[in-house]
């Protein structure tokens, strides 16, 4: 699985940078899934409408995972604005998804 | 041993492989993030940088397994069957009841066989290596569909899906796929290809002619009976054919079919739009037996196909002729009914039958049983010169039995068509030209009691040609005057008898009486008693001025009594001036249909000449 979901739009004045992110998942195991729901419903509400996500499945692209220097699924990094950050796990923690993404500023 | 410390060996093994996981996690994974992750079973896989590949850890393992197990039993319930194959496609496989045994492909087992192997009617050499090549090119097949003809002549289907399978090396490890019993698709198949078939082969075997609109009026399928009337005929709608706006052929009539076209045109708008169920219309237009009668029948159909009403036209000329003869018969015997003569009788019952059938005159023949004459005594004609001068010529006309067209019918007893067209015998054209001077005749005897008493003859200057309906319908006509005119006959003979009776009676009587069943006086014709007063209602021992002995009184209530007729009863009355009339009375008794006494009734005599001179005489002495 290799999915890229892209929203851009300057028209928004408070989000001037795109954000670039790439989320490593393991097929459809649960965490994974769980990661990819909790990415999609964030993105949603805070970098709408400015964001740029592809989803690679470790299954068919594990070397691309090791290329990045990802060991584990779900693994999200944050790939632009530099510099890169990585977060792993299922993105439950919302808070620290956004302050991996540099929003967290933005929300309070 | 302690309970609390026995483990088994299921929970041992998992320890066991859980230590395992641990120690490749303890391995690969070094940073605190991601290890706090595992921990909190956030994690799925992680990626051993030896192998290049993604290993699952057993907690998403498990939930993999499970919804895996969850996706097959969904594809058993949205299937008949779950199959796998090996590298070499034999099924190693199988769940369900579609194929094998109990099912389709032979009645062996699958297991270890191939597709191919399997016992199937409807794949040839060619189409197996084709699918054949499908799987060696490790494609996906979708519904590739199987059938069997069984012993019993049914005939079973399956459909069946697969994908390849590889293994984690991308190593390609046989099929996988879904069976789908298609007897019932195929059935609905069979049917389904059909139903437009067969609702065409249906509506073209059908006589009636049927044609069906769309939601814009116009004619989207036809039947054969459709086309050969739409060709065949005239009137709204003619020559309306598949593609052709039927609303707009109603809407365009003009002339006499302008109202047929109107009114037909709104009832199949108000068809359409569902406004109404059914529309009926009749309407008369040319056909090529003559003037036809016929009804177009709007019908609704619903559904949400193109199709929105069905239009029939139906001939009904036979059937509104058939009410023309029942209605002509039901005529002539209101008239007949109603005549008060036998000359107004006969004039209603030709005009009735000239009207009916445009016959342009008629006339009746009655036979003279004592001179053998055919006389004619009764007519009817159009109101038309020709008509009025040919009847005015007719009168005083006589055949004898065997002349002319009267005289042949009152002969045979047959009724008789003629036309100036028709290949009859020359005698009868030449009587036909010479009698009538018309294109065609219908003479019909007028029967009574299996004897020809009569003839009707009926004459016009265009040609009507009965049918065996209308001969039939004439006949009975003929056999219904004939009736009448044999009961006024004798009717006739009946009243001239009686008025001849009564003349004697009157001419044998002084006055005639009736009693009702009192013996009272209800009735008193003549002079009756002269100074007896008023008798009516009143017995004849209740007229205090009727002398009678006591004797005589007895006697003659006991006869009366007895129902006894009687015969010149004599008895006195006084009259005013003092006088004595004498009185002599005869009576029978009468009796109703049903036989039950109603009285007296008689006739009375003044008898006072010869009482006085027999009184004179026996005064005399002699």
């Amino acid at each position: 699985m290799c999915a890229e979901k892209t929203r851009d739009s300057v028209s928004d004045p408070e989000v001037t940078t795109v954000v670039v992110m790439r989320l490593y998942v393991a097929g459809g195991a649960p965490n994974s899934v769980q990661a990819i729901a909790n990415l999609e419903a964030i993105c949603q509400e805070h970098l709408k409408p400015g964001y740029k996500l592809e989803i690679v499945d470790v299954f068919e692209h594990p070397l691309r995972a090791l290329a990045d220097g990802v060991v584990v699924t779900p693994s999200l990094t944050r790939l632009s604005p530099s510099p890169a950050v990585n977060v792993v796990g299922n993105l439950s923690d919302r808070s620290k998804v956004l302050l991996a993404l540099g929003l967290e500023e933005k929300v309070k | 041993m302690n309970p609390d410390l026995c483990v088994s060996k299921e929970e041992t093994a998992r320890t066991d492989a859980e230590i395992a996981f641990a120690d490749l996690i303890r391995r690969l994974v070094k940073g605190a993030s991601e290890l706090k992750a595992i921990d909190a079973g956030e994690i799925d896989a992680i990626i051993d940088p030896a192998t290049g590949k993604a290993i699952l850890l057993p907690k998403a393992q498990e939930v993999l397994l499970e919804r895996k197990a969850h996706y097959r039993s969904l594809v058993e319930l949205s299937s008949d069957g779950y199959w796998e194959q090996d590298e070499h496609y034999r099924f190693v496989s199988y769940r369900g009841t579609t194929i094998g045994t109990a099912g389709i492909g032979g009645g062996e087992g699958i297991l270890g066989r191939t597709l191919w192997e399997l016992s199937f009617d409807n794949m040839s050499e060619d189409e197996w290596q084709t699918h054949r090549r499908q799987l060696e090119w490790r494609s996906s097949f979708r519904d590739l569909s199987l059938r069997e003809v069984g012993g019993d002549g049914a005939v079973r289907g399956i459909s069946i899906s697969g994908e390849p399978m590889f293994d984690a090396q991308g190593q390609f490890k046989g099929y996988c796929g879904t069976v789908r019993d298609t007897v019932k698709g195929m059935q609905a198949e069979a049917v389904m290809p059909e139903a437009g078939g067969f609702v065409r082969a249906t509506l073209e075997a059908l006589a009636t002619p049927i044609c069906v609109l769309d939601s814009t009026g116009t004619v989207i399928m036809t039947n054969q009976a459709w086309r050969v009337f739409a060709a065949a005929n005239d009137g709204v709608g003619a020559g309306v054919s598949e593609g052709v706006s039927y609303l707009a052929a109603c809407d365009a009539a003009f002339g006499d079919e302008r109202a047929d076209g109107v009114a037909m045109a709104a009832g199949i708008r108000q068809v359409i739009a569902g406004g109404r169920e059914i529309f009926r219309h009749e309407y008369v237009c040319n056909a090529p037996a003559g003037r036809g009668h016929f009804v177009t029948t709007v019908t609704r159909l619903r559904g949400d196909g193109a199709a929105h009403a069905a239009v029939s036209c139906e001939d009904i000329t036979a059937l509104k002729h058939a009410e023309q003869l029942l209605r002509l018969k039901y005529t002539v015997a209101r008239c007949l009914a109603d005549a008060d003569d036998t000359s107004a009788a006969l004039q209603a019952v030709i005009r009735a039958v000239c009207e009916a059938q445009q016959w342009d005159c008629g006339r009746h023949f009655r036979l003279d049983p004592v001179a053998g004459m055919l006389h004619l005594d009764g007519s009817w004609g159009m109101p038309v010169a020709g008509v009025e001068q040919f009847l005015e010529k007719s009168r005083g006309a006589v055949f004898r039995p065997g002349a002319g067209l009267a005289g042949r019918v009152c002969q045979s007893g047959q009724p008789l068509w003629m036309s100036s067209g028709s290949k009859g015998a020359r005698a009868l054209q030449t009587a036909l030209e010479h009698e009538t001077g018309m294109a065609g005749a219908f003479v019909l005897p007028v029967i009574a009691e299996a004897e020809t008493i009569g003839v009707l003859a009926f004459a016009s200057r265009t040609v009507h040609e009965p049918d065996d309906r209308l001969l039939q319908a004439m006949r009975s006509i003929g056999r219904q005057l004939g009736r009448f005119l044999r009961r006024r006959q004798a009717e006739d003979t009946l009243r001239r008898s009686e008025a001849r009776l009564r003349a004697l009676i009157e001419l044998s009587s002084d006055w005639t009486w009736e009693q009702d069943c009192d013996f009272r006086f209800t009735k008193v014709v003549g002079p009756g008693m002269a100074g007896a007063g008023d008798i009516l209602g009143k017995a004849l021992w209740e007229l205090p001025t009727v002398v009678l002995s006591d004797d005589e009184w007895v006697k003659l209530k006991s006869e009366l009594a007895a129902r006894w007729s009687f015969c010149d009863f004599e008895y006195a009355v006084v009259r005013p001036d003092g006088q004595i009339g004498y009185y002599s009375i005869s009576g029978e008794p009468v009796y109703d249909e049903a036989g039950a006494f109603t009285g007296f009734r008689g006739i009375g005599l003044d008898i006072a000449r010869r009482k006085r001179a027999e009184i004179a005489l026996h005064e005399a002495g002699l």
